[in-house]
């Protein structure tokens, strides 16, 4: 029974994740992998708070966010400048970068990583971090439908489908891309926050190149551009591979089999459906 | 300030250590001048040739020559499935380059953890000690691995030149590189100039792993973190400039073997990342050198004819 609490815990993150991504990537059209590095921060913004103060939880997880949401300025003043292949680049450096100076700040625990994290909950802990990240993966969801439904939504598109058209009509393309970048990370560092409460030690390998790669494979194989492809995508990418556990394998062979058929998976689907399982719902919604 | 000697030997231990990554750097900035592919599956293909040279070297006991010869077989063979079964499938649909990179990047991984399950996670080495003979030159230690990989990647990059300068096949790569629609309609195979492309590429890749695994060890995640200096030389270098790649991975091993007479160590992998970033904003298209033909002056070229 703990074992499919975890595993919904996981869900609710993954899915609050791969929206909050989907958002930048899928309907603002910015190629940037860094998605792991706000979730890092505000992982890292929470964790630190909760060991050195006495701040509410909902205190030091509003922190992360916020850590987040400024930090994307980072990488979104950049993505004026460059675009496509450059900022996908680009992001790849800066998430390795802020990983690499993360492991080498004492403070944060460096590469051995940060423990000590309190437990903020007592009794039936894992039923009450998969409630809540399931209510905040579902709270994600909703926004993400009513931001993209209304006219703003329509202004993300029109900039991402052709930002000089948009540019030529008086709109302000570097405007929505800041905000986008901000809201995005900003919830993924509201989820940090929720992450470090609950697994009470962090370390940068959590937030590694291949964190990317997931968060990333789940918005592609779920529908970019589509409000509920990256729950399926999250829902299938981390269920399925779980099906293993059943076997009862050993452990090196476990893990190594595990990523083989998470990675197998999203190969065969961007040979069968590229499109994603779910198609967004109006055709030029499709980047 | 420092003493010489230390200078001139980390001079010298740097370039030595440099040889791979130039390699590596020339693979990848082929395949991206050509194929217009940022390939990731590079890691992948390094992987297997790693590999392959290990179960050569050290499982079967087989001569070096022979070894190379089996994993450069492996390794042609693996990069021209990712060609023709995977990017021919999406450049067919016209896919976009976010495609190419999740394909090439889930490669990567799937090569590596089928790799982890196979040989485990523990770090293997291609060479029974990676210690070889060395003698002190001029206050300098140098050593036989030195001298023999410096030797072998001037061979693999004069190889190279000549083949892109001097061939058929190097030409039309070239030419596909600027309009492969124009060079197509001119009678050149695109299909095939790709393969041959990747084919050039993991036999780089398979000199740059030989000698890598007969210095350090390996585990079959360290090809994708070994990557990043690659994409990075590639950047700094100019995405269709070979040679630029190569130097500028050469001035990126310098660079981090100096860093650490000003900075702690720790903080050397930072260098490559902040290189990156500092790369791509104000260097998008490569660091461009002077030219000579640049400096001509324009009084020259308006001088009138005397037809």
């Amino acid at each position: 029974m703990e074992y499919f609490v975890s595993l919904l815990v996981m869900i609710g993150l993954y899915v609050t994740l791969s929206s909050s991504f989907n958002l930048i990537i899928g309907y603002g059209g910015l190629i940037s992998i860094a998605h792991p590095v706000f979730f890092a921060l505000g992982a890292y913004t929470t964790g630190v708070l909760s060991v050195n103060t006495s701040l509410h939880p909902l205190v030091t997880i509003a922190a992360g966010g916020a850590v987040a949401a400024l930090a994307s300025f980072m990488l979104s003043l950049p993505s004026l400048r460059i675009s496509g292949d450059y900022l996908l680049i680009t992001s790849i450096g800066f998430q390795l970068g802020v990983i690499e100076i993360i492991k080498n700040l004492d403070f944060v625990g460096g590469a051995s990583g940060l423990s000590g994290i309190p437990n903020i909950v007592e009794t039936h802990r894992s039923l009450k971090f998969a409630l809540a990240l399931l209510l905040l993966a579902a709270a994600v969801v909703l926004f993400v439908r009513k931001l993209t439904r209304g006219p703003y939504g329509r202004a993300i598109r029109a900039m991402r489908d052709d930002e000089l058209a948009f540019s030529a009509l008086g709109r302000n393309a570097m405007n929505i891309k800041i905000a986008i970048f901000a809201l995005g990370s900003g919830i993924a560092g509201v989820a940090g926050g929720l992450y470090a409460y609950y697994y009470q030690y962090l370390t940068p390998d959590q937030f590694e190149i291949l964190q990317s790669a997931m968060i990333l494979t789940m918005v592609v194989v779920g529908g970019m551009g589509s409000v509920f492809g990256p729950t399926v995508g999250a829902v299938l990418l981390i269920a399925l591979p779980e099906a293993i556990t059943f076997l009862n394998l050993p452990a090196e062979v476990m893990g190594p089999l595990r990523g083989i058929i998470f990675t197998a998976l999203v190969i065969v689907f961007l040979f069968l459906r590229p499109q994603g399982l779910v198609a967004p719902r109006v055709a030029g919604e499709a980047q | 300030m420092f003493d010489t000697s230390i200078l001139l030997q980390i001079l010298w231990t740097g370039i030595a250590t440099a040889t791979y990554g130039v390699l590596l750097a020339a693979a990848f900035s082929l395949v991206l001048k050509v194929v217009k592919v940022w390939n990731f599956a590079q890691a992948g293909m390094m992987g297997i040739a790693y590999y392959t040279l290990y179960v050569c070297l050290q499982k079967a006991a087989l001569p070096a020559a022979l070894a190379l010869g089996i994993a450069v077989l492996v390794t042609i063979g693996a990069a021209l499935l990712i060609d023709t079964l995977g990017l021919r499938t999406f450049r067919r649909r016209k896919s976009p380059s976010l495609t190419y990179f999740i394909f090439t990047l889930l490669l990567s991984e799937l090569v590596q953890y089928v790799l982890a399950m196979i040989f485990g996670t523990e770090p293997v080495s291609l060479a029974a000690t990676v210690g070889s003979a060395s003698t002190m030159i001029a206050g300098v230690i140098v050593s036989r691995w030195d001298v023999t990989a410096m030797l072998s990647t001037l061979a693999c990059l004069a190889v190279l030149y000549v083949v892109l300068r001097r061939t058929r096949y190097g030409k039309h790569m070239t030419a596909v590189a600027d309009n492969p629609e124009l060079s197509q309609l001119y009678g050149m195979s695109v299909a095939r100039i790709y393969a041959l492309t990747f084919a050039l590429a993991a036999l780089l890749v398979v000199a740059a792993m030989y000698l890598f695994g007969t210095r350090a060890s390996m585990v079959p995640e360290t090809p994708l973190r070994m990557m990043l200096a690659a994409v990075i030389a590639a950047l700094l270098g100019g995405m269709d400039n070979l040679i630029g790649a190569a130097l500028a991975a050469l001035f990126l091993s310098l660079l981090q073997s100096f860093s650490v007479l000003f900075i702690p160590s720790a903080w050397q992998g930072l260098i490559l990342y902040a290189l990156l970033f500092i790369t791509i904003l104000f260097f998008p298209r490569g660091v461009k050198l002077p030219r000579r033909n640049a400096r001509r002056k324009p009084a020259a070229a308006a001088a009138p004819s005397t037809a």
